[in-house]
């Protein structure tokens, strides 16, 4: 076997595993197999903790950041768990930063401005004061839930009760 | 130090899979109730059984509290105007994130892939933190638990 034949087939083997990489994380089970595992390692193992099961989430880690900040600059108190007061916690920022490095690897990122801007807002406002009152974003409900929260079941009934309830009153006010 | 470490690399691995699977916590069920489709519903599943598995393994390589039972210990409701705050609390934040489209989470996501909406959801999700921590916490007080 020549040296050419060997990379050549090294190539095609590299192609292969590529393509079937890309495969897998295109699939939401793997994201939820991937997403739980290293939740459940970040915050048992690299100290995003106490509270507990708090290796992910979108609403309490981005209040943590920005509370942070408002603490750090405006010399305010605001709460902070004790995972992200010392220093702070960037999920949130990774979450953008990763998901803009993949959109435009793939070339999938532009700009869509669909409108409908001030009620993003005011549902992005209802949404942080609900999570934040129920302790956490749909995503941490569900880790919380397998962590045996008993508080994290019930929550996640309801929000699945209120996904159904605005999924009917979509249909229903778009076949009205 | 570490926790920023471990935090923005989460991030970045969560918001790159989340790019690619187009995943949301709460459009599965939307999709399953909209039109019977079940890919994002298994994977919120999968989420969901996976974290089941690795909490109980990690019960079992050190003892981290939370007890062995089905119910870990200190997240029982102390009674029924807690359980129903959660409840309410819940049905509102299912109501809201369908309503704007997509899980907090997804919002992240669709932010960095460019997606206006979602900045202005962000602005005012992160406009709402400082509110709620500043004046309306302190307020109502802590209803869950």
């Amino acid at each position: 076997m020549t040296a050419g034949a060997a990379t050549g087939g090294q190539e095609a083997l590299e192609a292969r595993l590529g393509e079937r990489a890309g495969r897998w994380a295109r699939s939401a089970v793997v994201y939820g197999v991937v997403v739980a595992a290293l939740a459940v390692v970040v915050g048992e193992w690299l100290d995003v903790s106490p509270p507990a099961a708090y290796g992910l989430c979108s609403a309490c880690h981005g209040r943590d950041l920005a509370d942070w900040v408002v603490n750090h600059t405006e010399g305010k108190r605001l709460f902070v768990t004790a995972a992200g007061a010392g220093w702070p916690l960037l999920t949130v920022l990774g979450l953008v930063a990763g998901s803009f490095a993949a959109a435009r690897r793939n070339g999938e990122f532009g700009t869509v401005d669909i409108g409908g801007n001030v009620r993003q807002f005011l549902y992005g406002a209802t949404v942080m004061c609900a999570a934040l009152f129920v302790g956490g974003c749909p995503t941490r409900i569900i880790i919380r839930t397998g962590y045996g929260d008993l508080a994290g079941a019930l929550a996640l009934a309801g929000v699945a009760a209120g996904i159904v309830a605005a999924t009917l009153t979509l249909r229903w006010a778009a076949r009205r | 130090m570490i926790v920023s470490l471990s935090s923005l690399a989460l991030g970045l691995v969560v918001g790159y899979l989340g790019q690619r699977s187009r995943m949301c916590s709460i459009g599965g069920l939307r999709d399953f109730v909209l039109v019977r489709d079940t890919g994002l519903l298994r994977g919120a599943g999968a989420l969901l059984a996976t974290s089941w598995v690795a909490f109980a393994v990690a019960r079992l390589i050190h003892h981290s509290g939370g007890g062995h039972g089905l119910i870990a210990s200190g997240t029982t409701p102390s009674g029924l105007g807690a359980v129903a705050a959660i409840v309410v609390g819940a049905v509102v934040l299912g109501f809201a994130a369908t309503l704007s489209g997509a899980c907090p989470l997804r919002q992240h996501v669709l932010a960095g892939q460019g997606r206006v909406g979602a900045w202005s959801f962000l602005a005012g999700f992160y406009l709402a933190a400082i509110v709620y921590t500043s004046w309306i916490q302190p307020s109502i007080g802590s209803w869950v638990l």
